[in-house]
């Protein structure tokens, strides 16, 4: 009884370390959002501000581009989850279901292009879409992010799919159905969490962004939030308050993303996990 | 090479072969969009990307571009930076890697007893996966300098440094700024993974084993890593590569500094690309460590089957 | 009836398409962004709009950490804008690689160019002795201290040579947590070591004769030694070895060290967080000779090469460094004037000024002009000095080596730019 007692006091004092941990910097990011800019520097190291204001919050949301960033941030990411998860359950599916010749190419394709540094690619893609006018338009950052995360998301979705066992749509499929058909009603709507788990990752991983959304894009009308993050960052001053507050919207839809869909994350890669 | 060898029997020979042409074809519409837009968008611009590391490209120079062949990998291997950031590169990736994966196991453990409040606990915990790694970088930067971030007094408090100054202006400890921002940001994705790992243990194995009299130490010993070990295997390759080629937080927290101490070889190529505007130089730098990069992958793959095959 | 319909819908067609073809887009680049300084530009901009009904200007307004690297990607794969911004930094850069235009014959025909001030066109006709950028504007470092922290330390007023400036810095670090100088050993503290290595050396000069830089000469080496000095005797905060500009504006304002080194446009970023009467602004120290020697920087418009609307590009040039445009701007962005007419106006007569319009009429200062002009000097400034410096305030090069490295590099670069 003692030894129990014992392994639960050290349980939740691991599990608060954990979370202190985890929460104190993203406090943190709050705090400097809530500080007026006269105590930002003389105050720094108080836990809370002695006078909190949302003046951060109000200038961003009004005076700011920001409001134009976060919808650019939101169509981009939402397009690009929609159609990376898309094409990556297709092709996790015929990584899964079959074996075919070609088939150890793709998988060392798809991590060979994880192995070299994106900022090497960025002058050999902008020559690439400069010619299709994909430069300096969202439409470009789409097509680039869903590049990138498509590997992973293929990943991911394998092994969704490879906890699915074969024989629903073999039967299926005796039963007179296409492969196809098979896979959009029957076993589609069985990897619906793992679906969630992909485009939620994806979602997370383009909402990010930073360096192609800034070297591709230059007008404002095409640029994300992370690159109006920087314009936070003036020779003049680097506002942090206003980035804090900046950065803290954003975080916004990232983590209540996060937050709801986490839990598929889990869920679903261990259905295929001791597979992998 | 068909994928399923018991398609109908009796149908007529021609309808039969030209099913089977179908069904061997299939896979590839499957996997054709996705192959399609990597080769289109990642792959061509890589093979166009290495093949600078051949010729003297600056990149605002239009008479340069010619071809010198492995002048630039000569030049690399005179490099003392060159030579410090694959040093630098090992111990940031090494650290890095190691302890989002020891603390995410850790978590992952926790996380996988049923406890009251547990499903809110797993949510808050992995929030720090969510935020945009150049807001890590600036929030950490603003947590270590103690003119606004309380780390420097706390540290100093509780006697683990002999002044309340800035780590990140130390060469010798500079390293560390980045690294403890890539294990906070880092650790939810091993958590996740490895405790999706966990719960697909069955629970007979662990009730057969206590029957038997061991204990929770021999439990973990002998049926938890030996089933998480594949797993681990590939998600520990996956975060290594991309550790090693991330730039983001070190250039963000300390820009290589001070005096080149916290230049890793993925910060370095950013900086010839990008301040030197040397794009042949900085191609070289990524060939070299795509070529390590790739080793080490076969190396972790071989290890990876070698256990799976004796497990089986 | 339906003839004179016709006629009408031609006529009108036509005008619809020849008003359609008259509209020119320009496209104009902004690299040292801020908001404010955005709505001002824009606001000149629009006059010039006004001024040229059927011109839209687009202004692209880069974020000023990654600008230099945004640029030149862009300009690499062909986006290249009309006109762009150009620091006194990236000039040698543009100019040598035959991407901007020559401005000459368009002076040549300006009604203003005899109001310009000598500076001005010297300045811009560094490269080849052509003007491939009009200045808008100079910035010129001047001492800034902090009143409250000299007063707290027992100093009364601010040095005036080097050997008063370490002495002051002595005595304000004597507080703990206090420091004299805001050391720049990050990004962009090149100034501060040719400052200092000029008051040694009691010359701003960088190449012999021969071609050969002087870095090696002992006046320099002292300079630099003495700087290095200051970091080493606890004068300047240990953090100030990574500090970029940001990072000594907010440690003068937040009074961590008392005294920095800048320009005039650091004004607005103090002025927003200080009283008036916690800072003063007093001309740069003076050195060897009782000569002082602080570094004189400008930024500027060109036009690129490849534009397809010269003319309309010079007149968007000309709006922007008009008379009216010209003091608009500086107004905002705290620069010295173009035209020697300017330095008469209200603005100038501010008493932050007085310091810097002090230095100007003072025979014994020579604003410094750092070799800009060779084309490995932006890559030596942004890589060579912060890797070498740090290493040397770590202690791990002595100045002295540290001075023959440079050397060597800047007399190669010179060589090479015959």
């Amino acid at each position: 009884m003692q030894r129990r007692v014992l392994y639960w006091i050290i349980h939740y004092a691991l599990i608060a370390l954990y979370l202190l941990f985890a929460l104190f910097p993203l406090f943190w990011l709050v705090k400097v959002a809530l500080t007026p800019n006269e105590l930002l520097y003389s105050e720094g190291i108080r836990l809370w501000p002695s006078r909190a204001s949302l003046e951060h919050f109000s200038f961003v949301l009004t005076h700011s581009d920001f409001p134009l960033f976060f919808r650019n941030s939101l169509i981009v990411s939402s397009a690009t989850a929609a159609v990376a998860t898309l094409l990556s359950s297709a092709c996790g599916y015929a990584l899964s279901r079959f074996h075919f010749r070609g088939k150890t190419l793709l998988v060392a394709l798809m991590l060979i292009t994880q192995m070299f540094p994106l900022v090497m690619l960025i002058a050999p893609m902008f020559r690439l879409l400069v010619p299709l006018g994909l430069v300096n338009s969202l439409t470009g950052l789409i097509i680039v992010y869903t590049a990138f995360n498509s590997p992973f998301a293929t990943f991911l979705m394998q092994s969704f799919f490879d906890a699915i066992p074969r024989e629903l749509e073999e039967a299926a499929m005796i039963d007179g159905a296409t492969r196809f058909g098979a896979f959009c009603r029957i076993i589609l709507p069985l990897t619906l969490p793992g679906l969630a788990a992909t485009a939620g990752f994806v979602f997370t991983a383009a909402w990010s962004e930073l360096l192609f959304a800034l070297m591709l894009n230059s007008s404002a009308q095409a640029s994300t939030f992370p690159v109006g993050l920087l314009s936070f960052v003036s020779k003049f001053s680097v506002d942090f308050g206003q980035m804090m507050a900046a950065g803290v919207l954003a975080l916004l839809p990232a983590c209540l993303f996060f937050l709801l869909i986490q839990r598929y994350l889990v869920r679903g890669l261990t259905a295929g996990a001791v597979k992998g | 090479m068909g994928a399923y060898p018991d398609e109908g029997q009796a149908e007529p020979e021609v309808n039969a072969r030209g099913r089977r042409l179908v069904s061997a074809a299939e896979p590839y519409f499957y996997a054709a969009p996705v192959l399609l837009l990597i080769l289109a968008v990642m792959l061509v611009p890589l093979a166009v990307g290495l093949s600078y590391a051949f010729r003297d490209l600056l990149l605002l120079d239009p008479s340069g571009g010619h071809f010198i062949g492995f002048d630039h990998f000569q030049e690399l291997a005179d490099d003392p930076i060159f030579r410090d950031s694959l040093l630098n590169t090992v111990v940031w990736t090494g650290a890095s890697v190691a302890l989002q994966f020891v603390l995410g196991l850790i978590l992952a453990l926790l996380l996988n007893r049923e406890f009251p409040g547990r499903r809110l606990v797993q949510a808050l915990v992995f929030l720090p996966w969510a935020v945009p790694t150049f807001l890590v970088g600036l929030d950490w930067a603003w947590l270590f300098n103690p003119v606004v971030g309380p780390l420097p007094h706390w540290l100093f408090a509780l006697h683990l440094t002999h002044d309340a100054n800035n780590l990140l202006a130390d060469p010798h400890w500079a390293l560390v700024g980045p690294i403890v921002a890539a294990v906070w940001w880092g650790i939810p994705f091993f958590a996740i993974t490895t405790l999706a790992a966990l719960q697909s243990i069955p629970q007979d194995l662990y009730e057969a084993a206590a029957i038997d009299g061991a204990g929770v130490l021999e439990q973990f010993r002998s049926i938890t890593l030996p089933l998480l070990a594949p797993t681990l295997a590939i998600t520990i390759l996956l975060r290594t590569i991309w550790v090693a080629n991330f730039a983001d937080l070190i250039v963000v927290m300390t820009n290589g500094g001070p005096a080149d101490s916290t230049q890793t070889v993925a910060s370095y190529i950013f900086t010839s690309a990008f301040r030197r505007l040397d794009f042949g130089y900085a191609s070289a730098i990524a060939t070299v460590l795509l070529l390590l990069l790739l080793l080490y992958a076969l190396a972790i793959l071989t290890l990876r089957r070698a256990m799976l095959l004796r497990h089986t | 009836m339906r003839r004179r319909l016709w006629l009408a819908a031609a006529t009108l067609g036509v005008s619809l398409y020849s008003g359609a073809e008259a509209a020119t887009t320009l496209k104009l680049v902004e690299v040292i962004t801020s908001p404010e300084r955005t709505e001002t530009l824009k606001a000149i901009v629009k006059t010039f709009e006004d001024a040229n009904p059927d011109t839209n200007v687009e202004i692209i307004s880069l974020p000023w950490g990654p600008s230099f690297e945004k640029l030149a990607t862009m300009v690499a794969a062909g986006d290249t804008p009309d006109v762009v911004e150009m620091p006194d930094m990236w000039l040698a850069l543009y100019a040598n690689n035959g991407w901007l235009e020559s401005l000459e014959p368009y002076l040549k025909n300006w009604e203003h160019t005899a109001e310009l001030n000598q500076r001005t066109l010297q300045l811009g006709r560094v490269i080849r002795n052509t003007a491939y950028m009009l200045p808008y504007g100079f910035y010129l470092r001047a001492l800034y201290y902090n009143k409250k922290m000299f007063a707290a330390a027992g100093v009364t007023a601010p040095p005036r040579t080097l050997d008063e400036f370490i002495a002051v810095s002595k005595t304000v670090s004597a507080t703990p947590g206090k420091y004299g100088y805001c050391l720049r050993g990050g990004p962009g503290g090149v100034n501060g070591w040719m400052m200092f290595g000029a008051l040694s050396a009691g010359d701003d000069v960088y190449f012999h004769a021969d071609g050969t830089s002087t870095f090696t000469d002992a006046g320099w080496i002292r300079g630099f030694t003495t700087l290095a000095d200051l970091y080493h005797g606890g004068l300047a905060p240990p953090d100030s070895v990574n500090w970029g500009y940001n990072d000594i504006v907010a440690g003068f304002y937040s009074g961590v060290c008392a005294m920095i080194d800048n320009d005039p446009d650091a004004l607005i970023a103090i002025a927003t967080r200080m009283k008036p009467d916690e800072y003063g602004i007093a001309p740069w120290i003076k050195g060897v000779g009782g000569k002082s020697f602080p570094t004189i920087g400008y930024g500027g418009w060109s036009m690129f090469a490849n534009s397809k609307h010269k003319d309309l590009a010079w007149k968007l040039i000309a709006t922007l460094d008009g008379v009216t445009g010209s003091l608009t701007w500086n107004r905002r962005i705290g620069a010295l004037p173009i035209y020697t007419a300017a330095a008469k106006d209200p603005m100038y007569a501010d008493a932050r000024f007085k310091g810097w319009f002090e230095e100007l009429a003072d025979p014994d200062v020579e604003p410094m002009v750092m070799p800009m002009d060779l084309r490995a000097w932006a890559l030596f400034v942004s890589s060579v000095v912060p890797r070498t410096s740090q290493s040397v305030l770590l202690g791990k090069l002595s100045a002295q080596d540290m001075a023959q490295q440079w050397a060597r590099i800047l007399t190669k670069a010179k060589q090479s730019q015959k």
